[in-house]
């Protein structure tokens, strides 16, 4: 039985369409901590919206939340991962978009505008999973310019963006300002000295 | 004036700028050189606001330059000053009738490679921007460049720039071997508008953007043909 950390849900009751919550995590609790945002927000606000997967392909994000039994055929995917493996960009899933690769930072944006221009739904959140995987291929001033617009772009949309990073491989720049930007914490990451 | 590389969508926004005009009821005319109509109006349905009663109801008219040539007289290698005034009031004459007021012409540049003095092409691009404007009627020129970097030109002969109201650049910036379409508003008469690299997204809602990212605008020290 997988267990979910309700922790999680209690703080994500105070916050806002507009808010930016940076969600630390640790190696070993990734999953955990990201089910344990996405299903509040799913079940408890009744929302829906976009996941940005940097770190794992859309198709192994969605089996994985599929054997703990959360459907998430409502919410769109866009897959930065797949495009860069051969022969990865076929998906059975057809809420599954691609982008080339996790280095086209302004596309990421835009077709998550795009896809929440087409939804239904009037309450949405972007996930973005995760700071870390984006650092990989970014430098570290364009990805903390990024997150800055990233952040006020879905903030000035009402749109509550949750943020993942493993803190202690993050750049101690970009999580400084991810600091700085963030309205919300929430913290199940190690522990970090600056 | 759209300049632009090959594949930067030039013709997509131009197609966009006609669906839009239509869609608020704008009678649009779209002139083109560089591919066949049909394969246009295939390529016109990739928005979600088009429909065909644009269409049937004429508000978007496509036109094959080679067939208005044929009409023309003009099936010939290069136009001297008869054949240009002939061009001129032949467009012009399409655009009054129909009444229509968002035009684009695709490519100026096809077109003007007929024209073999630059005085030639000025006069011609002057004259017809010139009579279109008293008709009321805003026109889009494609003009294709090979290069749209920091010392470019921002048209095929130089002299089109010179003469448009406004400037609207179109190319990829090169991020470590991937291509990100960008648009840049160059001039602009009249109007307060960003002069910023904006990265640009083709889809079926029409053309998204958003300013580049000013630490990724030049990451490679170089747009995409080399500075």
């Amino acid at each position: 039985m997988f267990e979910l950390d309700q922790r999680i849900a209690e703080q994500l009751t105070s916050v806002t369409l507009n808010s930016s919550v940076q969600v630390r995590c640790g190696n070993s609790n990734a999953f955990m901590v990201t089910a344990s945002t996405i299903v509040p927000l799913m079940q408890m606000f009744e929302m829906s919206g976009v996941y940005i997967c940097a770190s794992r392909s859309a198709t192994e994000i969605i089996e994985a939340f599929e054997t703990i039994g959360i459907d998430v055929s409502h919410i769109h995917f866009l897959d930065l991962v797949s495009s860069g493996i051969l022969g990865g960009t076929d998906s059975a899933h057809p809420n599954v978009s691609f982008i080339d690769s996790p280095i086209m930072l302004e596309s990421i944006l835009l077709r998550s505008l795009y896809a929440l221009r087409i939804s239904a739904h009037d309450r949405n959140f972007v996930i973005l999973d995760s700071v870390n995987a984006l650092a990989i291929y970014n430098e570290e001033k364009m990805l903390a310019e990024y997150l800055h617009s990233f952040i006020n772009v879905f903030r000035k949309r009402e749109v509550l963006t949750v943020i993942l990073n493993v803190p202690d491989q993050v750049p101690p720049s970009v999580l400084a300002n991810l600091d700085l930007y963030c309205t919300d914490l929430i913290d199940r990451g190690q522990v970090v000295i600056h | 004036m759209v300049s632009g590389t090959c594949g930067s969508g030039k013709t997509t926004l131009a197609m966009e700028f006609l669906v839009r005009g239509a869609l608020s009821g704008e009678a649009c005319a779209h002139f083109t050189a560089t591919e066949p109509s049909v394969k246009l109006l295939e390529n016109i349905r990739q928005f979600a606001f088009f429909n065909m009663n644009m269409i049937d109801d004429g508000l978007i008219n496509v036109f094959d330059m080679d067939v208005l040539y044929s009409w023309l007289g003009l099936d010939k290698a290069t136009f001297d000053l008869d054949d240009v005034h002939a061009l001129i009031k032949a467009i012009v004459d399409i655009v009054n009738t129909i009444g229509v007021t968002r035009l684009v012409v695709d490519s100026v540049t096809t077109l003007c490679y007929k024209i073999k003095s630059e005085q030639l092409i000025r006069d011609f691009l002057f004259t017809l921007g010139k009579k279109l404007s008293t008709l009321g009627c805003t026109t889009l020129l494609i003009s294709e460049i090979t290069s749209a970097s920091e010392n470019a030109h921002w048209s095929s002969f130089g002299v089109e720039e010179a003469i448009a109201d406004g400037i609207i650049v179109m190319g990829d910036v090169e991020r470590m071997g991937h291509l990100l379409r960008f648009l840049q508003v160059v001039k602009m008469r009249g109007t307060a508008h960003s002069r910023a690299k904006h990265s640009i997204e083709l889809t079926p809602l029409g053309v998204m953007l958003t300013p580049m990212l000013k630490w990724g605008a030049m990451s490679d020290k170089q747009s995409r043909w080399g500075s």
